[in-house]
């Protein structure tokens, strides 16, 4: 069994794991020593050492959890890991990379986000599904291939965006050329040449960096917590007037959605 | 137009004004600059009756018009992408396996029984492609999804190649293939070693293998 010509299967012990570094392209080592992290429930697949793992809302990490994680609705889904050793970090296969943020901020869908350091403050961000990270520290999240960074102005396919960082304007962009004019009527009418499946984006502008994986598969979506039910909360349902969609109608990723009646066709 | 391989999973097209490209509905996964992407209902070049001619060989899948000015970055599914650069030869491939291409190239229609007569038919039909598949000649490049990462092998007269029919991705030059059976009496009894069939390319040429037996 080798892997590649002239080299042979690498065996890892305690001291030759890296310290909070890629073992290789979808695994990573963390390296505990009285310190903490917080990981994503079942992203662990191994570890040497003593460590505990404990659900947050126990009362010991009720002070931990009160200034880093600040999602108290989906707080079942992560763990605190305790104590000291090596622990392996994996996800389905996907590839696993480490960030460093420095008093930076940085935005990732929910479902990417595999582990962070206490130092970094874990809060929900105003889109929907995805989180904000803020503050200083490492943070460990997944994606289908490697993490491709753009600067903006950039528009994203919606299923590629893993996150961004430092862009103050992400927006819906609707590309409406395609639905308009005399071939454009006879698609929405007809439903024949269909859509080209690239009718909306994400748009970003300003000063930032985007993150994308580089393809569309899309990592399962964790809860990210549903919002308080207020006035002016996007999303809450509290606004008057706010109708949102249509219930049992479940809107898919990249699908027109009512585009059609919003152009009026 | 060349396509750059940012990774093993996405690459990066340069649109200019005046030319265009076909891509896989749905593969856009970013873009910078005006581009217009437009669902093409011939599902590729030519008129109606290239158009028919594809409906009926179920190689019509459904692409869209790339035009405008800007970079766009295109990648699927998860699919290994590998970049396939033709200069005047002709690249059989399956029509879903395809990511990209250049809209200078000549996108055609095959009929497997005219490259290796009912042996050709029996084996589209065997591998699951299909009676018929797509083929692209000319100058320009074509990006072509495969499961796992992509090999070439390349085909001289002396050494022709054999392919498991499911790892098969896409060949080209002067190549006649035929669907070579190794069927035995340990077959018929459940006993087989699970390589009855096999892909047999010889001729002057290239082949690109998939390093997975999954279709897409």
């Amino acid at each position: 069994m080798t892997t590649y010509p002239g080299t042979g299967p690498v065996i890892h012990d305690p001291s030759t794991l890296p310290v909070d570094d890629n073992v290789n392209a979808y695994t990573f080592c963390v390296e505990l020593k009285g310190s903490e992290w917080f990981l994503q429930k079942g992203k662990m697949i191994a570890y040497y050492g003593s460590m505990e793992f404990n659900g947050i809302g126990h009362g010991r990490l009720d002070r931990l959890v009160r200034t880093s994680f600040h999602s108290p609705l989906h707080a079942s889904d992560w763990v605190v890991a305790s104590g000291s050793g090596k622990m392996l970090l994996a996800d389905r296969a996907f590839d696993v990379n480490s960030f460093d943020l420095e008093e930076g901020n940085l935005t990732i869908r929910s479902g990417n986000l595999l582990a962070f350091q206490p130092s970094l403050a874990l809060k929900q961000s105003i889109v929907p599904g995805f989180l904000t990270l803020i503050g200083t520290g490492k943070f460990v999240a997944a994606s289908n291939g490697p993490v491709v960074f753009m600067e903006p102005p950039i528009r994203v396919d919606p299923q590629a965006l893993v996150g961004w960082a430092d862009c103050p304007s992400p927006c819906h962009h609707y590309d409406h050329g395609y639905m308009t004019g005399l071939m454009g009527g006879l698609r929405a009418l007809t439903g024949m040449g269909g859509a080209s499946g690239e009718e909306h984006q994400f748009e970003f502008v300003g000063a930032g960096t985007v993150l994308l994986q580089s393809s569309e598969a899309l990592m399962a979506e964790q809860a990210a917590g549903a919002v308080p039910h207020e006035p002016g909360v996007p999303g809450g349902g509290g606004a008057p007037g706010h109708q949102g969609q249509q219930a049992g109608a479940p809107r898919l990723p990249g699908q027109l959605g009512d585009l059609q009646r919003r152009f009026g066709l | 137009m060349p396509f750059r391989e940012i990774n093993s999973k996405m690459i990066e097209a340069t649109v200019m004004p005046g030319q265009r490209l076909f891509s896989q509905r749905g593969a856009m996964l970013a873009y910078k600059g005006e581009v217009s992407f437009t669902p093409n209902m011939q599902g590729g070049q030519g008129g109606l009756m290239s158009m028919i001619g594809r409906r009926v060989a179920d190689e019509a899948t459904p692409l869209m018009t790339v035009e405008g000015s800007g970079t766009v970055l295109f990648g699927h599914g998860g699919h290994h992408i590998q970049v396939i650069s033709l200069t005047g030869e002709t690249l059989y491939v399956e029509a879903d396996r395809l990511l990209a291409f250049d809209g200078t190239l000549e996108q055609g229609t095959m009929f497997m029984g005219s490259q290796g007569g009912v042996m050709g038919m029996v084996r589209g039909q065997m591998t699951g492609q299909g009676l018929f598949t797509t083929t692209l000649k000319g100058h320009g490049s074509v990006a072509v999804m495969a499961h796992g990462g992509v090999i070439e092998v390349p085909i001289s007269p002396q050494r022709p190649v054999h392919v498991d029919p499911q790892a098969y991705v896409a060949h080209h030059g002067d190549v006649r293939n035929k669907l070579s059976s190794a069927l035995g009496l340990r077959d018929l009894v459940g006993r087989g070693s699970g390589e009855a069939f096999q892909l047999e390319l010889s001729g002057s040429g290239a082949v690109y293998v998939q390093a997975s037996e999954e279709k897409l």
